[in-house]
């Protein structure tokens, strides 16, 4: 030891030192006087600890039966815990992930209201989205078609009738 | 209560171990063991922190109510009483902010020259009688909360310096020299009883 450490000192006390640093270490605290004079005060410590440690008092603390009302819930046992709230997390999760490619589709393919002007894009998506294509709107088609259904059929105002 | 374990006779250890799997398992005779083993300690640790027997005897069962509570969050089975008095010591503090208590981290101790002049303690010193008994409790009293925690973290409990360190949440280092500060302080208000004997 190249110079006294008081925690080597504490150690050996405690017999924490491997065999080799026991024996490094006390043999430079048989010949070192600032050891000696350092070791005399750990032993007086760790003695004192020891007899105060077995003057404890009789504490109710110490009761088991008065810990045991307070242990209300018994131990978990260490398996790896799976939160119910992990799966409604993942579960929340998917509901939005659908709800957001469902929202999207229909905002890409979505209808114009009656009051919304047309565009010819929202005429074709339309035909084609929800109704078969008319190749002959011809005024005499409309009219005929008006009269077997009996209703006043308006057609797109951008689409010109033949 | 009387635990009887087959096979050959388990030290003190590996018996501790043994209880402490059971016990995370909710047997409740495993708790009940590691209590009786631990909680004199726990209750000693927390007296001289809190320097108040009832309010240890408090701290005492909250400490072993949520030990009771996080047994499986324990990682090292061979770690149960550093373990312990690390929440003993979370109690502590929680308990002094409740009280509005301000603990002082900022005091020093006046170095260590002190130690030239210390006396040596005689055989005879080292009887605790009642006096030293109380001197010792004084002067423990006159240290800095965080200092006189791992002091009695060593010198009490005999915890090795790396579980001090886990405990008080500071380097190795810090802790070898807040220990031997605390040492140095100790020694300094008992020097007059151990010198005067000699």
């Amino acid at each position: 030891m190249s110079a006294c450490r008081e925690t080597e000192l504490d150690a050996l006390l405690a017999d924490e030192l491997s065999p080799e640093d026991t024996a490094r270490v006390r043999a430079h605290a048989q010949a070192c006087p600032a050891c000696q004079h350092a070791l005399s005060w750990l032993r007086a410590e760790r003695g004192w600890m020891a007899q105060r440690a077995r003057r404890m008092p009789a504490r109710p603390a110490l009761d088991f039966a008065a810990l045991e009302s307070r242990l209300r819930k018994p131990v978990v046992p260490t398996a790896p815990k799976v939160s119910w709230m992990h799966w409604g997390k993942m579960l929340t999760a998917a509901l939005a992930s659908v709800a957001f490619v469902g929202i999207t589709t229909l905002q890409v393919t979505r209808l114009p209201s009656a009051d919304e002007p047309w565009t010819r894009n929202d005429a074709l998506t339309t035909a084609t989205w929800a109704v078969d294509w008319c190749d002959d709107p011809s005024r005499e088609a409309v009219a005929a078609l008006e009269a077997r259904v009996g209703a006043c059929l308006v057609a797109s105002p951008l689409i010109t009738l033949r | 209560m009387k635990m009887v374990l087959a096979g050959a006779p388990p030290s003190d250890t590996d018996r501790e171990r043994t209880l402490l799997r059971r016990a995370r398992t909710g047997d409740p005779a495993a708790f009940r063991w590691l209590f009786e083993r631990h909680a004199a300690g726990v209750w000693r640790f927390l007296k001289d922190l809190l320097r108040d027997e009832a309010a240890a005897d408090e701290a005492t069962q909250e400490t072993f109510v949520r030990a009771h509570a996080r047994l499986g969050a324990l990682r090292d089975e061979d770690r149960l009483g550093a373990w312990l008095l690390g929440i003993a010591r979370h109690v502590y503090l929680e308990s002094l902010r409740h009280r509005g208590t301000h603990v002082d981290m900022d005091d020093e101790v006046h170095g260590s020259q002190v130690e030239a002049v210390l006396p040596t303690p005689t055989p005879e010193d080292l009887l605790l009688d009642r006096e030293l008994e109380g001197l010792l409790a004084g002067a423990l009293g006159t240290l800095r909360e965080d200092r006189r925690a791992a002091l009695l973290l060593r010198i009490d409990h005999g915890l090795p310096y790396e579980e001090i360190s886990a405990v008080m949440g500071w380097s190795l280092q810090k802790v070898k020299n807040e220990i031997h500060r605390a040492r140095l302080q100790l020694r300094e208000h008992l020097a007059a009883h151990v010198g005067g004997h000699s």
